[in-house]
């Protein structure tokens, strides 16, 4: 260092009231301090009005009714079932349940060599890969449907677990075209929100009870992608289920495959 | 551009005092455009070039004729005649030993560069702003680190030194010095062919001396390794930006940097000494970014700025079967359904639970009577 630097840095030492601050800086400061304050006004006010809180709150409580609702509902279908058994055996009848609505169908052969007609019928219930699965209603027309696929899927009746590990562990919305994960419910409602469908729990209600929006409930939900099962396929594959296979109807068995699947 | 101009102090030749003012002339404002210096300075350079070409007859002094085909050798020209190792020996081709080069060198290669002149203009004017720049000229490796004040401008009694040692000793006052030892330590022989072709050294640049009267000046400076001396008139690019980089060292004479705002002219006036010639405008009058974003004219109009912290956004899927807080985000009521779990599981844990035998009813008549006709077949 020269000396004259020296003995000027040492005999002028500039205090804090020397330096100015620069203007930009002070301008700066000032829009900040201003927005600052505006930002805490305003939560102020927000907290005070309480709607926003409310709003979310009441949302809450609103699913919370619901779920014990479906709850409840499950519970006394189930038990309803079994009282109709055990009056039926008491009076020497037959009780004959319903016919199954809803049923899951899986896709289990791959892409390649598919005759035209099955193909077809894979793309409309949206079976596009191998291990693709779909919720489907049962009538008339979509049985025909399985018929016409029956060598490359695999289906039958699902259960509540089933149902709902599918839906929660495997569970993805199509939004806007693309395939969404169902993180909140938000998503949920933000599409199914017009038919009632506001939380995952409405959402796995509509599809296991068949509702009346069971066709937009089922086609928000993206086909679901299944990894293969541990040791649960048969050595030959492409045998119907009842001879020793896998493909075609295999009613209750399907929760034993789905669950190893998911 | 400015209303009152910076003022440049001119040092007495023993370096330390100042002995009169200068104000700073407005080239030293211009803008600073590294792609102009660097696309002038590559054409200028190219202008002290000496033609190289091989001679127009290499290869070619032979009459060799192809022997064809049905020889069982290749259709290369080869060399006519016997009695030699270079009879039938290949010719003329680029690939063969002895013959002509693929595209000759020729001595009308255009070997120099035309550049307009205002962008010759700018160029110079550029370097020269980035003269006044400390950073700049420190950037580009001169050791200026003590000297008091850039541009570094020293009286005009500068110009009537004769003796190298007056010189020395001058620029030691100044404490410009430290940039001709860095020359002379930096003195190394060249690598490669250059060493025998007159270019045996190579050493680093030293400071550029700007006078406007050669008064002996010359004479006792150019000695000094690494300085370059020259007159204000005849600025080249090839000394204030060498090698394309901005920013040398230069010292000045008083009035040599008082000519400068008749050479260059001010943003108010053009040049004097050139005809024609204004300084180049600048692309931002204001360069203070800063300054724009916080003045009022631009705080009024804009809208309020966004959060600072920004929500966490969703990156990835938790599945809700193993994480219980994405559960109840999603169904408020399973924390009940869990809760029921854990009692049930502490208590039969704790042995409270036990299994509750059913009482067998007594089968109904009707069921009896069933099975009796089913065994009866």
């Amino acid at each position: 260092m020269s000396l004259r630097f020296l003995k000027e840095f040492f005999l002028n030492v500039p205090t804090v009231n020397d330096i100015l601050v620069p203007e930009t800086l002070l301008k700066k400061r000032k829009t900040c301090a201003d927005a600052a304050a505006k930002a805490t006004a305003q939560k102020v006010e927000l907290r005070k009005a309480s709607i926003y809180f409310n709003a979310k709150l009441s949302k809450r409580r609103e699913l919370f009714k619901r779920a014990a609702k479906y709850d409840a509902e499950y519970k006394s279908a189930a038990l309803n079932e079994i009282r109709l058994r055990r009056q039926a055996k008491a009076e020497g009848n037959y009780y004959v349940p319903a016919q199954e609505k809803l049923v899951f169908v899986v896709r289990i052969r791959g892409i390649n060599n598919i005759a035209p007609k099955p193909r077809k019928v894979l793309q409309l219930l949206r079976l596009l890969q191998i291990n693709n699965g779909v919720f489907l209603r049962l009538n008339k027309a979509t049985s025909e449907m399985l018929q016409l696929i029956q060598p490359y899927v695999t289906y039958g009746y699902p259960n509540m677990k089933t149902i709902r590990g599918l839906i929660y562990k495997r569970g993805y919305a199509k939004v806007n075209k693309q395939r969404i994960p169902i993180s909140d419910n938000a998503v949920i409602e933000k599409s199914l929100g017009k038919f009632n469908i506001i939380c995952v729990e409405d959402l796995i209600h509509e599809i296991a009870t068949v509702g009346p929006h069971f066709k937009q409930a089922s086609n928000f939900l993206w086909p679901f992608k299944l990894s293969n099962p541990n040791n649960m396929w048969h050595s030959r594959k492409f045998l119907h289920f009842i001879e020793g296979g896998d493909t075609g109807n295999r009613e209750n068995f399907i929760n034993n495959l789905v669950q190893s699947m998911n | 551009m400015s209303a009152a101009r910076p003022v440049l102090n001119v040092y007495a030749e023993c370096g330390k005092t100042v002995s009169a003012t200068v104000p700073l002339p407005a080239v030293f404002k211009a803008p600073i455009r590294p792609d102009i210096v660097g696309f002038v300075h590559t054409n200028m350079a190219k202008n002290k070039r000496q033609a190289y070409a091989v001679a127009d007859n290499a290869g070619e002094q032979t009459s060799a004729e192809s022997w064809g085909t049905g020889r069982a050798v290749a259709r290369i020209p080869r060399v006519n005649g016997s009695g030699t190792h270079r009879a039938g020996q290949a010719a003329f081709g680029n690939m063969c030993r002895g013959g002509r080069m693929f595209a000759p060198t020729k001595t009308w290669r255009k070997w120099h560069v035309k550049t307009n002149l205002n962008q010759k203009r700018f160029a110079t004017a550029s370097a020269l702003a980035a003269s006044a720049l400390p950073s700049l000229v420190m950037a580009r490796g001169h050791r200026v680190e003590k000297i008091e004040e850039v541009p570094l401008v020293v009286a005009d009694s500068m110009e009537k030194l004769t003796k190298t040692k007056q010189a020395v000793a001058l620029l030691k006052s100044l404490n410009a010095y430290s940039d001709v030892v860095k020359v002379s330590n930096s003195r190394k022989l060249r690598a490669g062919q250059g060493k025998l072709r007159n270019r045996r050294h190579r050493q680093r640049r030293g400071p550029l001396v700007i006078y406007n009267e050669d008064n002996g000046l010359v004479k006792a400076f150019r000695n000094l390794p690494g300085l370059e001396l020259v007159n204000v008139r005849r600025l080249n690019l090839l000394q204030l930006a060498p090698g394309g980089h901005l920013g040398r060292f230069i010292i000045w004479t008083q009035s040599a940097i008082a000519l400068l705002d008749e050479l260059y002219g001010t943003y108010e006036a053009p040049a004097t000494l050139k005809k024609d010639y204004v300084l180049p405008a600048h692309i931002m009058t204001n360069p203070d970014v800063a300054r724009l974003i916080n003045s009022d004219e631009i705080q009024s109009v804009v809208r309020p700025a966004g959060n600072k912290h920004h929500k966490r956004p969703f990156t990835q899927k938790k599945n809700p079967l193993k994480n219980q807080g994405v559960m109840n985000r999603l169904n408020p009521y399973a924390q009940v359904l869990r809760r029921a779990e854990l009692v049930k599981s502490e208590k039969a844990a704790a042995g409270k639970v036990t299994k509750v035998q059913k009482k067998r009813g007594a089968s109904t008549a009707a069921s009896k009577k069933f099975l009796e006709t089913l065994h009866s077949a």
